[in-house]
């Protein structure tokens, strides 16, 4: 339907669908010249993430931009349009027996753009990196009315300044990502995960840290607090044979009770898992990702929960990924002074995190805050860069880090 | 020399030192190079060389070079292939040769720390005995540095299965053309704002001068295995290629070599490449040791399939380093079969393989020149070595005459016009066979966003006379062409 999605309350007076890159393109040329503000939107699965807009007048959806551009599946390259959803890519891969090794948060709405722009990675981000990885090519449309590409469709490519990583992760304020170019892997033949239940975080802690010392290479490890219960959890792939084998000397390093799911089901549970870590929060709750180097995760997530608990808020999911450094939190907050409680969370948090983020809260508690954690010592640069491709800032003015 | 020469060169060295600063004609000429065949891209004299040791010094020279208005060229060992170390416009090269101290190693976070000059090699020599290596290896890895390895964002054999090295990148200090210090990225992911770390991988020495890298490093594989396989033909060796990507299997390193590079190595290095062989191809499996057992089988059983005619399978590591020798040592056996040579560097999508090594077969029968192939095969990057003797009447033309068809062919194949070396001056005319004005003025972007001044490493990338204007004045372009108005 046309009705605009609202973003942190506001909402656009209109939502318009280009049908083409150079629509969009034009779209944007003729928001920039009627001094109107731009949100664009994939599968609207990420809204939440940033501060508030100042402003948006626009909802520009990259729906319509949503086929498969190129694809040779022994060249293992895709080229997508960047509405295509995560979801529909998959199974698109799946037939040919490939895919990308990602697990984002968010569900099966999400857009190819949408990822790029938000860089949003899930626990498999410790064994197959992220789409920072993957990305080949991209065309991007700015504010100046032109779509502007790099890369290519070659999996080694050095031909002039690298955008496709200036652009992952900058939350579409450069310009709208219309389509990318990214490399495909084949599928793993046979996968495994453990779940290995434990009594207390640092249960959990140490079985995940024996299984990291070990011969495995885990695409994913995780120690973690969901629906009340402490556990680890291990996901491995490879060729069948090779997978019985190492599910079995996991099961060893994990000592505990431990459950063993194959295939699909293994599959599955990483799904429910990483819905845990959705952009979205409910009106009582706020979702916070800490970082730091990875041998500090373990005091990390120890220091998280004494600050959740000092704060009265109640941690709904607690997900921290071994061996990368990265801890998500969901948790319930006294809607009464709730603002307060997060900042004074963050503020603890932040001498001994390398960065806070606050992912997703209802907008009121994010008003008084930088969701973001403050700006990058490199900020005049990016003001450059900002000004560069889009001077009148018609792209999400200050939602992205230094309110850019 | 002129009153401002000298004023310079002591300004220079009241930074570094006497022993810090090169000045004399004599000891600049090994700086108007690179590793670069002469001819194929320009050489030019600075007006001096800073041989930095510290962050802080490099940031001194920086401002001193904005003082005296000058521009500044960075430079690691010198082995770029693309002119990228050449200070095309003078002014100052700051070499990093001495900042060479490998700061940090933690395996517990599998990182490194380390100064711009630490050769390449030497670090994953450093971090092999704690169980990590560092992933990206071109095949300069004794000489290269890894300062020179960020700017280009250079590759190697093992990128197939591992990414080059922006994929093992986390975070570099810089020194901006300003003279500010700063940092971008760090040792946790996920911070905020645009990524400059991967802007700046890959940005020629053209945006900042990288005094502190901080890597991903890799765990050593439990398990390696390298086959050797002979085929009659370069056409069944691609085939096998093909054939074993699309059975799933990813190679850590999947390397093709032909009769003509063959002719070269082994009567050199005497790794065991059949002389009568059309083309070799050498694949190395590595991982968890039950996996590559299994997939040893089956790249061996592929091979067999195309046409191989024989695979050989070595396991322990001095029968596989002697495999790879052969690899290795391939520029370098090149001076048995001629006295110059011009190593190219293009990259097609893997399929357009065979299509595109026809063409470089026919282009050495249109120019007459002998050209030898030695490619990162799984990835698709060509390297063609095209052989002549520059005493020859109109050589050097004509290889670059042939080397010009050679990148044409390959963008017509849907590919790119480097895939290791960059573009440097090399390649900055065959710009536009890829990128339009517009796709130009975003890359300007970042070049005006770092360096409005346009005083690092001017001249190189852009094509000559580019003039890094900004989006916004290209709007009014569009506009006007939509209606049909091509006043400007
Ligand atoms: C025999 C041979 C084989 C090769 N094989 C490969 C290969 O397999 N794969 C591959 O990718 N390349 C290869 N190369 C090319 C070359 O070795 C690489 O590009 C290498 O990374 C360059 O490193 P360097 O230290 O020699 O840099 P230089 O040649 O000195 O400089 C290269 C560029 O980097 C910039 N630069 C250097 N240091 C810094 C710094 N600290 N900060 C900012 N900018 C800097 C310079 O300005 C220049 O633009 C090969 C070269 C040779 C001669």
């Amino acid at each position: 339907m046309n009705t605009p999605p609202t973003i942190d309350g506001l909402t656009p007076s209109a939502l318009v669908t280009p049908l083409s890159a150079a629509e969009l393109a034009d779209t944007l040329a003729q928001a920039a010249a009627d001094g109107l503000k731009v949100a664009p939107i994939g599968g609207g699965t990420a809204l939440a993430l940033g501060n508030p807009p100042e402003r948006v007048d626009l909802a520009l959806s990259t729906l319509a931009l949503n086929g498969v551009l190129d694809y040779e599946p022994s060249d293992l390259v895709l080229s997508v349009a960047a509405g295509a959803r995560f979801a529909d890519v998959q199974a698109l891969l799946a037939g040919h027996g490939q895919t990308l090794p990602l697990d984002p948060p968010g569900d099966a709405a999400a857009t190819i753009g949408g990822l790029i722009a938000t860089a949003l990675a899930g626990p498999r981000r410790l064994g197959s990196g992220t789409l920072r990885d993957l990305l080949i090519g991209i065309a991007v449309a700015h504010p100046a009315g032109i779509v502007t590409k790099s890369g290519g469709m070659v999996v080694k490519n050095v031909t002039g300044f690298d955008l496709p990583r200036l652009y992952h992760g900058s939350l579409g304020t450069l310009g709208v990502i219309v389509s990318a170019n990214l490399k495909v892997l084949p599928r793993a033949r046979a996968e495994a995960t453990l779940i290995a239940r434990v009594v207390a975080l640092d249960d959990a802690l140490a079985a995940a840290d024996r299984v990291r010392a070990s011969r495995l290479r885990p695409v994913a490890l995780e120690a973690a607090l969901v629906d009340g219960a402490w556990f680890a959890a291990v996901r491995l792939e490879g060729r069948p044979a090779t997978v019985a084998t190492l599910a079995a000397e996991a099961a060893g390093l994990l000592e505990s009770d431990t459950e063993t799911l194959h295939g699909t089901d293994s599959a599955a549970w990483w799904r429910r898992y990483v819905a845990h870590q959705a952009v979205h929060a409910a009106p009582d709750e706020a979702l916070l990702r800490f970082a730091v180097r990875p041998r500090a995760t373990a005091d990390l997530v120890r220091a998280v929960l004494r600050a959740v608990d000092g704060s009265g808020a109640i941690p709904r999911a607690v997900m921290a990924s071994v061996g990368v450094g990265t801890v998500i939190v969901r948790a319930a907050l006294d809607p009464e002074g709730a603002a307060a409680t997060l900042s004074s969370l963050t503020a603890t948090i932040s001498p001994i995190a390398d960065h806070v983020t606050v992912i997703a809260a209802p907008p009121a508690w994010k008003r008084g805050l930088d969701v973001w954690g403050g700006a990058p010592q490199t900020l005049d640069v990016m003001r450059a860069l900002k000004s560069h491709f889009d001077p009148e800032r018609v792209l999400n003015p200050g939602r992205f880090a230094g309110r850019i | 020399m002129s009153r401002a020469h000298d004023h310079l060169i002591e300004r220079l060295e009241r930074i570094l030192g006497p022993g810090g600063v090169f000045h004399r004609p004599a000891d600049l000429l090994v700086y108007e190079y690179d590793g670069s065949v002469e001819g194929a891209v320009d050489t030019a004299a600075p007006v001096a060389v800073a041989l930095p040791t510290t962050t802080e010094q490099v940031a001194a020279i920086v401002r001193l070079a904005n003082e005296f208005d000058l521009p500044v060229t960075p430079r690691g060992a010198g082995t770029g292939l693309s002119g990228g170390a050449v200070a095309q416009r003078g002014g100052i090269v700051v070499a990093l040769t001495r900042m060479d101290r490998i700061l940090e190693i933690d395996p517990e976070d599998r990182t490194a720390l380390v100064e711009p000059g630490v050769i390449n090699l030497e670090l994953s020599e450093a971090t092999i005995p704690g169980g990590h290596f560092f992933a990206p290896d071109p095949s300069s890895q004794k000489a290269c540095t890894v300062g020179g390895n960020v700017a280009e964002n250079s590759g190697g054999p093992h990128c197939l299965k591992y990414g080059v090295t922006t994929n093992h990148v986390l975070g570099l200090e810089v020194v901006l053309p300003d003279g500010r210090v700063v940092w971008t990225g760090g040792r946790a992911g996920h911070a905020p704002g645009y990524d400059l770390t991967g802007a700046l991988v890959g940005s020629e020495g053209m945006l900042g001068i990288v005094t502190k890298a901080l890597v991903r490093l890799t765990p050593n594989p439990e398990a390696t295995l390298v086959e050797l396989a002979a085929f009659p033909d370069v056409e069944s060796a691609s085939l096998a290629v093909s054939r074993i990507i699309a059975a799933g299997i990813v190679p850590a390193a999947l390397e093709l070599m032909d009769n003509l590079t063959i002719q070269a190595v082994e009567p050199a290095y005497h790794a065991g490449y059949p002389m009568d062989a059309g083309a070799v191809l050498l694949a190395e499996l590595d991982g968890i040791a039950e996996d590559v057992r299994a997939e040893g089988e089956d790249v061996a059983v592929l091979c067999r399939e195309t046409g191989a005619t024989s695979v050989r399978v070595a396991s322990e590591k001095p029968e596989r380093d002697l495999l790879w020798k052969g690899r290795k040592m391939a520029l370098a056996a090149m001076g048995r079969l001629t006295p110059n040579y011009y190593l190219h560097d293009t990259v097609v999508p893997r399929t357009k393989l065979p299509a595109a090594l026809r063409r470089v077969a026919e282009v050495a029968t249109e120019y007459d020149l002998p050209i030898a192939n030695v490619l990162h095969a799984g990835d698709g990057n060509l390297h063609p070595l095209i052989l002549f003797d520059r005493r020859q009447p109109g050589a050097v033309e004509r290889v670059l005459h042939a080397s010009h068809e050679l990148l044409h062919s390959c963008v017509e194949l849907g590919g790119a016009l480097s895939g290791e070396h960059g573009i440097g001056t090399e390649k900055r005319a065959a710009l536009t066979l890829v990128f339009s004005a517009d796709d130009l003025a975003a890359m300007a972007g970042i070049k005006n966003s770092f360096d409005p001044k346009s005083c690092f490493n001017p001249e190189k990338l852009f094509p000559a006379g580019y003039r890094c204007g900004e989006v916004r004045a290209l709007r009014a372009q569009a506009l006007a062409q939509k209606l049909g108005i091509y006043a400007m």
